[in-house]
């Protein structure tokens, strides 16, 4: 007998009745998101919302100023995790069964074949995400103002997605992914150029240890199978967890997105912005608090909520949620009418001509066809350093958070943009068309091409031209932006160059027609 | 309206999302070979003439067919379409649904030996396109065009049997093989010539080893074989390789070359009689080695791809001066400077029996009489008068050099095997007598009027000129 009567079958049965509601009020113990009160509780109450703020600014909802482009980069990686996931069931790492396996995928498995595509494209997706992003938050200043180590961070998160794409490009074991990675295991060797000029690989042979260290030999074989496949879905997955983790914790920390420091909210916005709904929580309608919402900024706010921020739930919810949609559905989309490449089982003895590392890497390989050390080694840890050092050497604040800062900000762009397109362009066909040192003098010490060649007078002529700029405008953020501009039109320029004009021999071509074989 | 934008973006991307993966999920419960077994249990449905059969006929699971090979460690999935392939009721229907033609599948359980065993094809693929891997599908062995399936029947069955039974055509190309010379300059299990490629394994060579520019139409080693039968420098420009084939005999023996694989079936699927091959006669040995460029030997002929004249070595009056041991040095050494390779066992796998054999043939056409003798033990020869002499009456076929060559009549004299091997006396009735049938005329006659001391010089000259150039 308790205080209201109630026999205890009879506080049973009410009980079992309401198990439902009960239960996921259990869940979710600040019942429906009804008033701006639960609506907050529903992102600080949740384990997988509390990574969001409770409210957000109007500014990070524009869709022209993140483009989603980061968080699509994240949503292809749950997309490459999910399937990732669906073909380690199938999927055997062993000389004798992997290929088999692949195929078997492809054939058998339901909906094997798109899951396969899905895991591809979304991965090799990510690379060009990952770098758009990377953009995004270069050109709006985003690595300024406490963001600094993030942006670090971020070039590392860009490093492990080239590294798990790598990986993943060996274990299918056909002749497309086995000769790639003989060619990366070339440029792993590449070090070598610089360590025998200097007459020291006997003491610090570092090209082959490293390649010793990734592929259990100097080319793939059984063993380099095994380890890669290790290193896909085990040791280099927890890491990209742990760095993702950070990289959201401090954005975070940081107060959310950048925006301008100067910001005032415009009809167009309501297009992406629920109004806020006022019953309920804790400033109802029915009386006036009508200093405490008083806003910062110089028009007064109606409507509107502080600091021109409005709820996270559900206006950032709906658009994560719709950009999420988006980038699943564009994946799926491509996946189903595009296949990922399988060509035949892998044999040694048939070398592929051109052999070519994958796409992503083509740049390099360009680069290394001038000089091994600068275009493995030398040129890219040059560009990893430039970036890192970005947010380092250039400390200005002004216009934090407007794309191009300014006008002038636009014609240094523009400006680098027009520059570098004309001398990369120049320099390969010059290349292509005139050779090189070796060409002309062939007793030339290898040491003196290491240094002199198209892919180092690049990257010192970038480097001149950014200092050209920051004396010019005694801005450093001017620099900057024609440094950032100049990588990405060579990364995009070399890639295409190698991907799409060289063939057999590494010999330029116009089109895979004109190639002398098949 | 409010937040419409992202409001459209997520309605319009979640329905091509759902219609995607409803497409998805469509493809994975109906695959390509779904509608041929349903086809094919309407046909069996439509067809039964009793009830019971049709009850049968009914009663048949729809479901993905696999035969798994445990001694190839694959599986063949081509039954999943070609369903009908043991029933006899399906005898007359279409393809793919049709029972297997003759009575090979009778022999041939299908559990035992699945489809690719004799067909070929990428047996674990559950669409057309790849499994028949017609085209640019990246499969390294296409299915076999029906009119070359017979070079299957050789991973297991002899030839002798073949020929019997069933394995004709096969049994054909390996007769062509050995009658037209081939193993004069192409090597099988270390026996043969070496101006041409070893032929073991091409069977089964993946297709990145043929290169397919010139080939017309399939890209497939078969087409490239087939092709290059007929015409060898369309597909490879610098090949010297002679053919003389007629009709359907390139056909022919492109499919005894697909038997030449390098790999072996396992021993439960190998039906050979390893009785000990017939020994091999002079006759059939000399078309096997030497027939290919000397021909029936008994014209010597310029040779327009080889660029040289081959000598005629049938011919009797080189057989009257040639004897057994002379022709042993010749086939055994080779003609070094020219395409004729040495025969002996070391260079080219031919046992002496063998070259033995070859030998009695060739001398089975010797005349009875033998060569009037030359007296060349008592004379001496003039090495520069011998060479006025060479330039005067030899030079003008057998070259300044005297290495014979391209548009020259003559053959190379300068090789050790006529310098230091064959006896000189050979050489000197060689000179005297000219070769009957041959441009080499007889220096001793009226018309040259060389006498026996000029010869001598001239054979002085020839082997001395040699020993000054090596």
């Amino acid at each position: 007998m308790n205080d209201n009567g109630q026999s205890g079958l009879a506080r049973l049965t009410d009980n079992l009745k309401a198990i439902g509601n009960t239960f996921v009020g259990s869940v979710f113990r600040n019942g429906p998101p009804t008033s701006d009160k639960t609506r907050a509780a529903a992102i600080y109450n949740n384990f997988f919302m509390h990574i969001q703020g409770v409210k957000t600014h109007i500014n990070t909802l524009r869709p022209t100023y993140t483009l989603g482009l980061g968080l699509m980069s994240f949503f292809l990686f749950l997309a490459v995790v999910a399937t990732g996931v669906f073909l380690m069931v199938y999927y055997n790492p062993s000389v004798e069964n992997a290929f088999k396996s692949v195929k078997n995928i492809n054939f058998v498995v339901f909906g094997g074949k798109v899951m396969r595509n899905m895991h591809k494209w979304a991965g090799e997706g990510m690379i060009i995400f990952v770098l758009l992003h990377m953009a995004r938050v270069f050109f709006t200043g985003s690595y300024k103002n406490g963001r600094e180590f993030n942006w670090v961070i971020g070039i590392v998160l860009l490093i492990l997605v080239y590294v798990l794409n790598l990986t993943g490009y060996l274990l299918p074991w056909d002749q497309l992914s086995y000769w790639a990675l003989v060619i990366v295991a070339n440029i792993m060797q590449s070090p070598k150029e610089l360590t025998d000029s200097l007459n020291i690989t006997r003491f610090f042979d570092v090209g082959t240890l490293s390649t010793e260290f990734f592929l259990a030999g100097l080319v793939p074989g059984k063993e380099a199978l095994n380890r890669v496949y290790m290193f896909h879905v085990m040791v280099l997955p927890m890491v990209i967890y742990v760095f993702i983790g950070i990289h959201f914790w401090r954005i975070r920390k940081d107060g959310g997105m950048t925006k301008p420091e100067v910001f005032t909210a415009q009809e167009s916005d309501s297009g992406y912005v629920f109004p806020p709904q006022k019953t309920g929580g804790i400033f109802p309608t029915y009386k006036t608090y009508g200093l405490m919402e008083l806003a910062q900024g110089k028009t007064p706010a109606v409507d509107r909520d502080v600091e021109n921020t409005v709820m996270s739930w559900p206006n950032l919810l709906v658009a994560e949620l719709a950009v999420l949609m988006f980038t699943l559905a564009v994946a799926l989309v491509y996946s189903y009418y595009v296949d990922a490449p399988l060509k035949e089982l892998a044999n040694p003895l048939i070398p592929e001509n051109p052999a070519k590392a994958p796409w992503y890497f083509l740049g390099l390989q360009e680069l290394l066809s001038y000089s091994a050390f600068m275009g493995g080694v030398g040129l890219p840890s040059l560009a990893l350093l430039g970036l890192v050092l970005i947010p380092y050497l250039d400390r200005e604040l002004y216009n934090v958070g407007i794309w191009f800062t300014d006008k002038q900000g636009r014609n240094v762009s523009l400006e680098a943009f027009v520059i570098s397109v004309i001398v990369i362009i120049g320099m390969l066909i010059f290349a292509v068309k005139f050779g090189w040192l070796r060409n002309w003098f062939p007793d030339i010490p290898q040491i003196i091409i290491t240094f002199v060649n198209p892919g180092s007078i690049w990257v010192g002529f970038v480097i001149l031209w950014s200092l050209h700029v920051i004396k010019r405008t005694g801005s450093t953020r001017l620099g900057a932006m024609a440094m950032f501009v100049m990588f990405l039109v060579s990364y995009v320029i070399l890639t295409y160059f190698a991907t799409e004009l060289r063939g057999p021999n590494w010999e330029f071509y116009w089109s895979k027609d004109q190639w002398p074989i098949h | 309206m409010y937040s419409r934008f992202y409001l459209s973006v997520l309605l319009i991307s979640s329905l091509l999302f759902l219609t995607y993966m409803a497409l998805v999920a469509f493809n994975g419960v109906m695959p390509e070979w779904k509608y041929y077994q349903l086809e094919y249990k309407d046909l069996l449905i439509k067809n039964a003439k009793d009830d019971a059969a049709r009850k049968r006929a009914e009663a048949i699971p729809v479901k993905l067919q696999q035969i798994y090979l445990s001694a190839f460690n694959k599986e063949d999935r081509c039954t999943s379409c070609h369903i009908g392939i043991d029933n006899p009721l399906v005898a007359n229907a279409k393809l793919p649904f049709k029972k297997h033609s003759g009575d090979y599948i009778a022999n041939h359980p299908v559990d035992k030996f699945g489809c690719t065993v004799c067909h070929e094809g990428q047996g674990s693929a559950t669409n057309k396109r790849e499994a028949h891997a017609k085209g640019h599908t990246y499969w390294d062995y296409p299915t076999l065009p029906l009119s070359y399936i017979q070079s299957s029947c050789a991973k297991c069955h002899d030839f002798d049997m073949l020929s019997k039974k069933g394995g004709d055509k096969v049994a054909e190309g390996d007769r062509l093989f050995r009658e037209k010379g081939c193993q004069g300059c192409h090597k099988i299990n270390k026996v043969g010539g070496d101006l041409g490629k070893p032929l073991d394994g091409v069977g089964n060579q993946p297709i990145a080893y043929f290169s397919m520019k010139h080939v017309i139409g399939d890209h497939t080693v078969p087409t490239w074989l087939k092709q290059h039968f007929d015409d060898p420098r369309a597909i490879v420009p610098t090949s010297e390789m002679k053919v003389k084939l007629k009709g359907p005999e390139s056909d022919l023996l492109t499919i005894f070359a697909l038997t030449l694989r390098s790999d072996e079936l396992p021993k439960a699927y190998r039906y050979k009689t390893y009785a000990q091959p017939p020994k091999q006669e002079g006759e059939t040995l000399y078309k096997t080695f030497c027939s290919a460029c000397h021909g029936e030997g008994t014209q010597s002929l310029y040779d327009e791809v080889l660029k040289r004249t081959i000598p005629a070595i049938m011919n009797p009056s080189f057989l009257k001066i040639a004897d057994d041991k002379n022709l042993e040095t010749i086939i055994k050494e080779g003609r070094n400077g020219t395409q004729m390779t040495a025969w002996k066992t070391v260079a080219s796998g031919l046992s002496e029996d063998d070259v033995k054999s070859i030998i009695g043939y060739i001398a089975s056409k010797r005349p009875a009489e033998a060569h009037e003798p030359f007296p060349i033990k008592d004379l001496t020869g003039d090495v520069n008068h011998g060479k006025e002499l060479y330039a005067a009456h030899c030079a003008v076929c057998h070259g300044q050099d005297a290495k014979g060559g391209e548009n020259l009549i003559g053959i190379n004299l300068k090789n050790p095997t006529v310098t230091k091997m064959v006896d000189p006396e050979f050489l000197a009735v060689t000179i005297r007598d000219g070769r009957e049938g041959t441009s080499m005329p007889p220096f001793g006659k009226e018309d040259f009027a060389l006498n026996n001391q000029d010869i001598v010089d001239v054979v002085a000259y020839i082997r001395d000129s040699s020993k000054g150039s090596k």
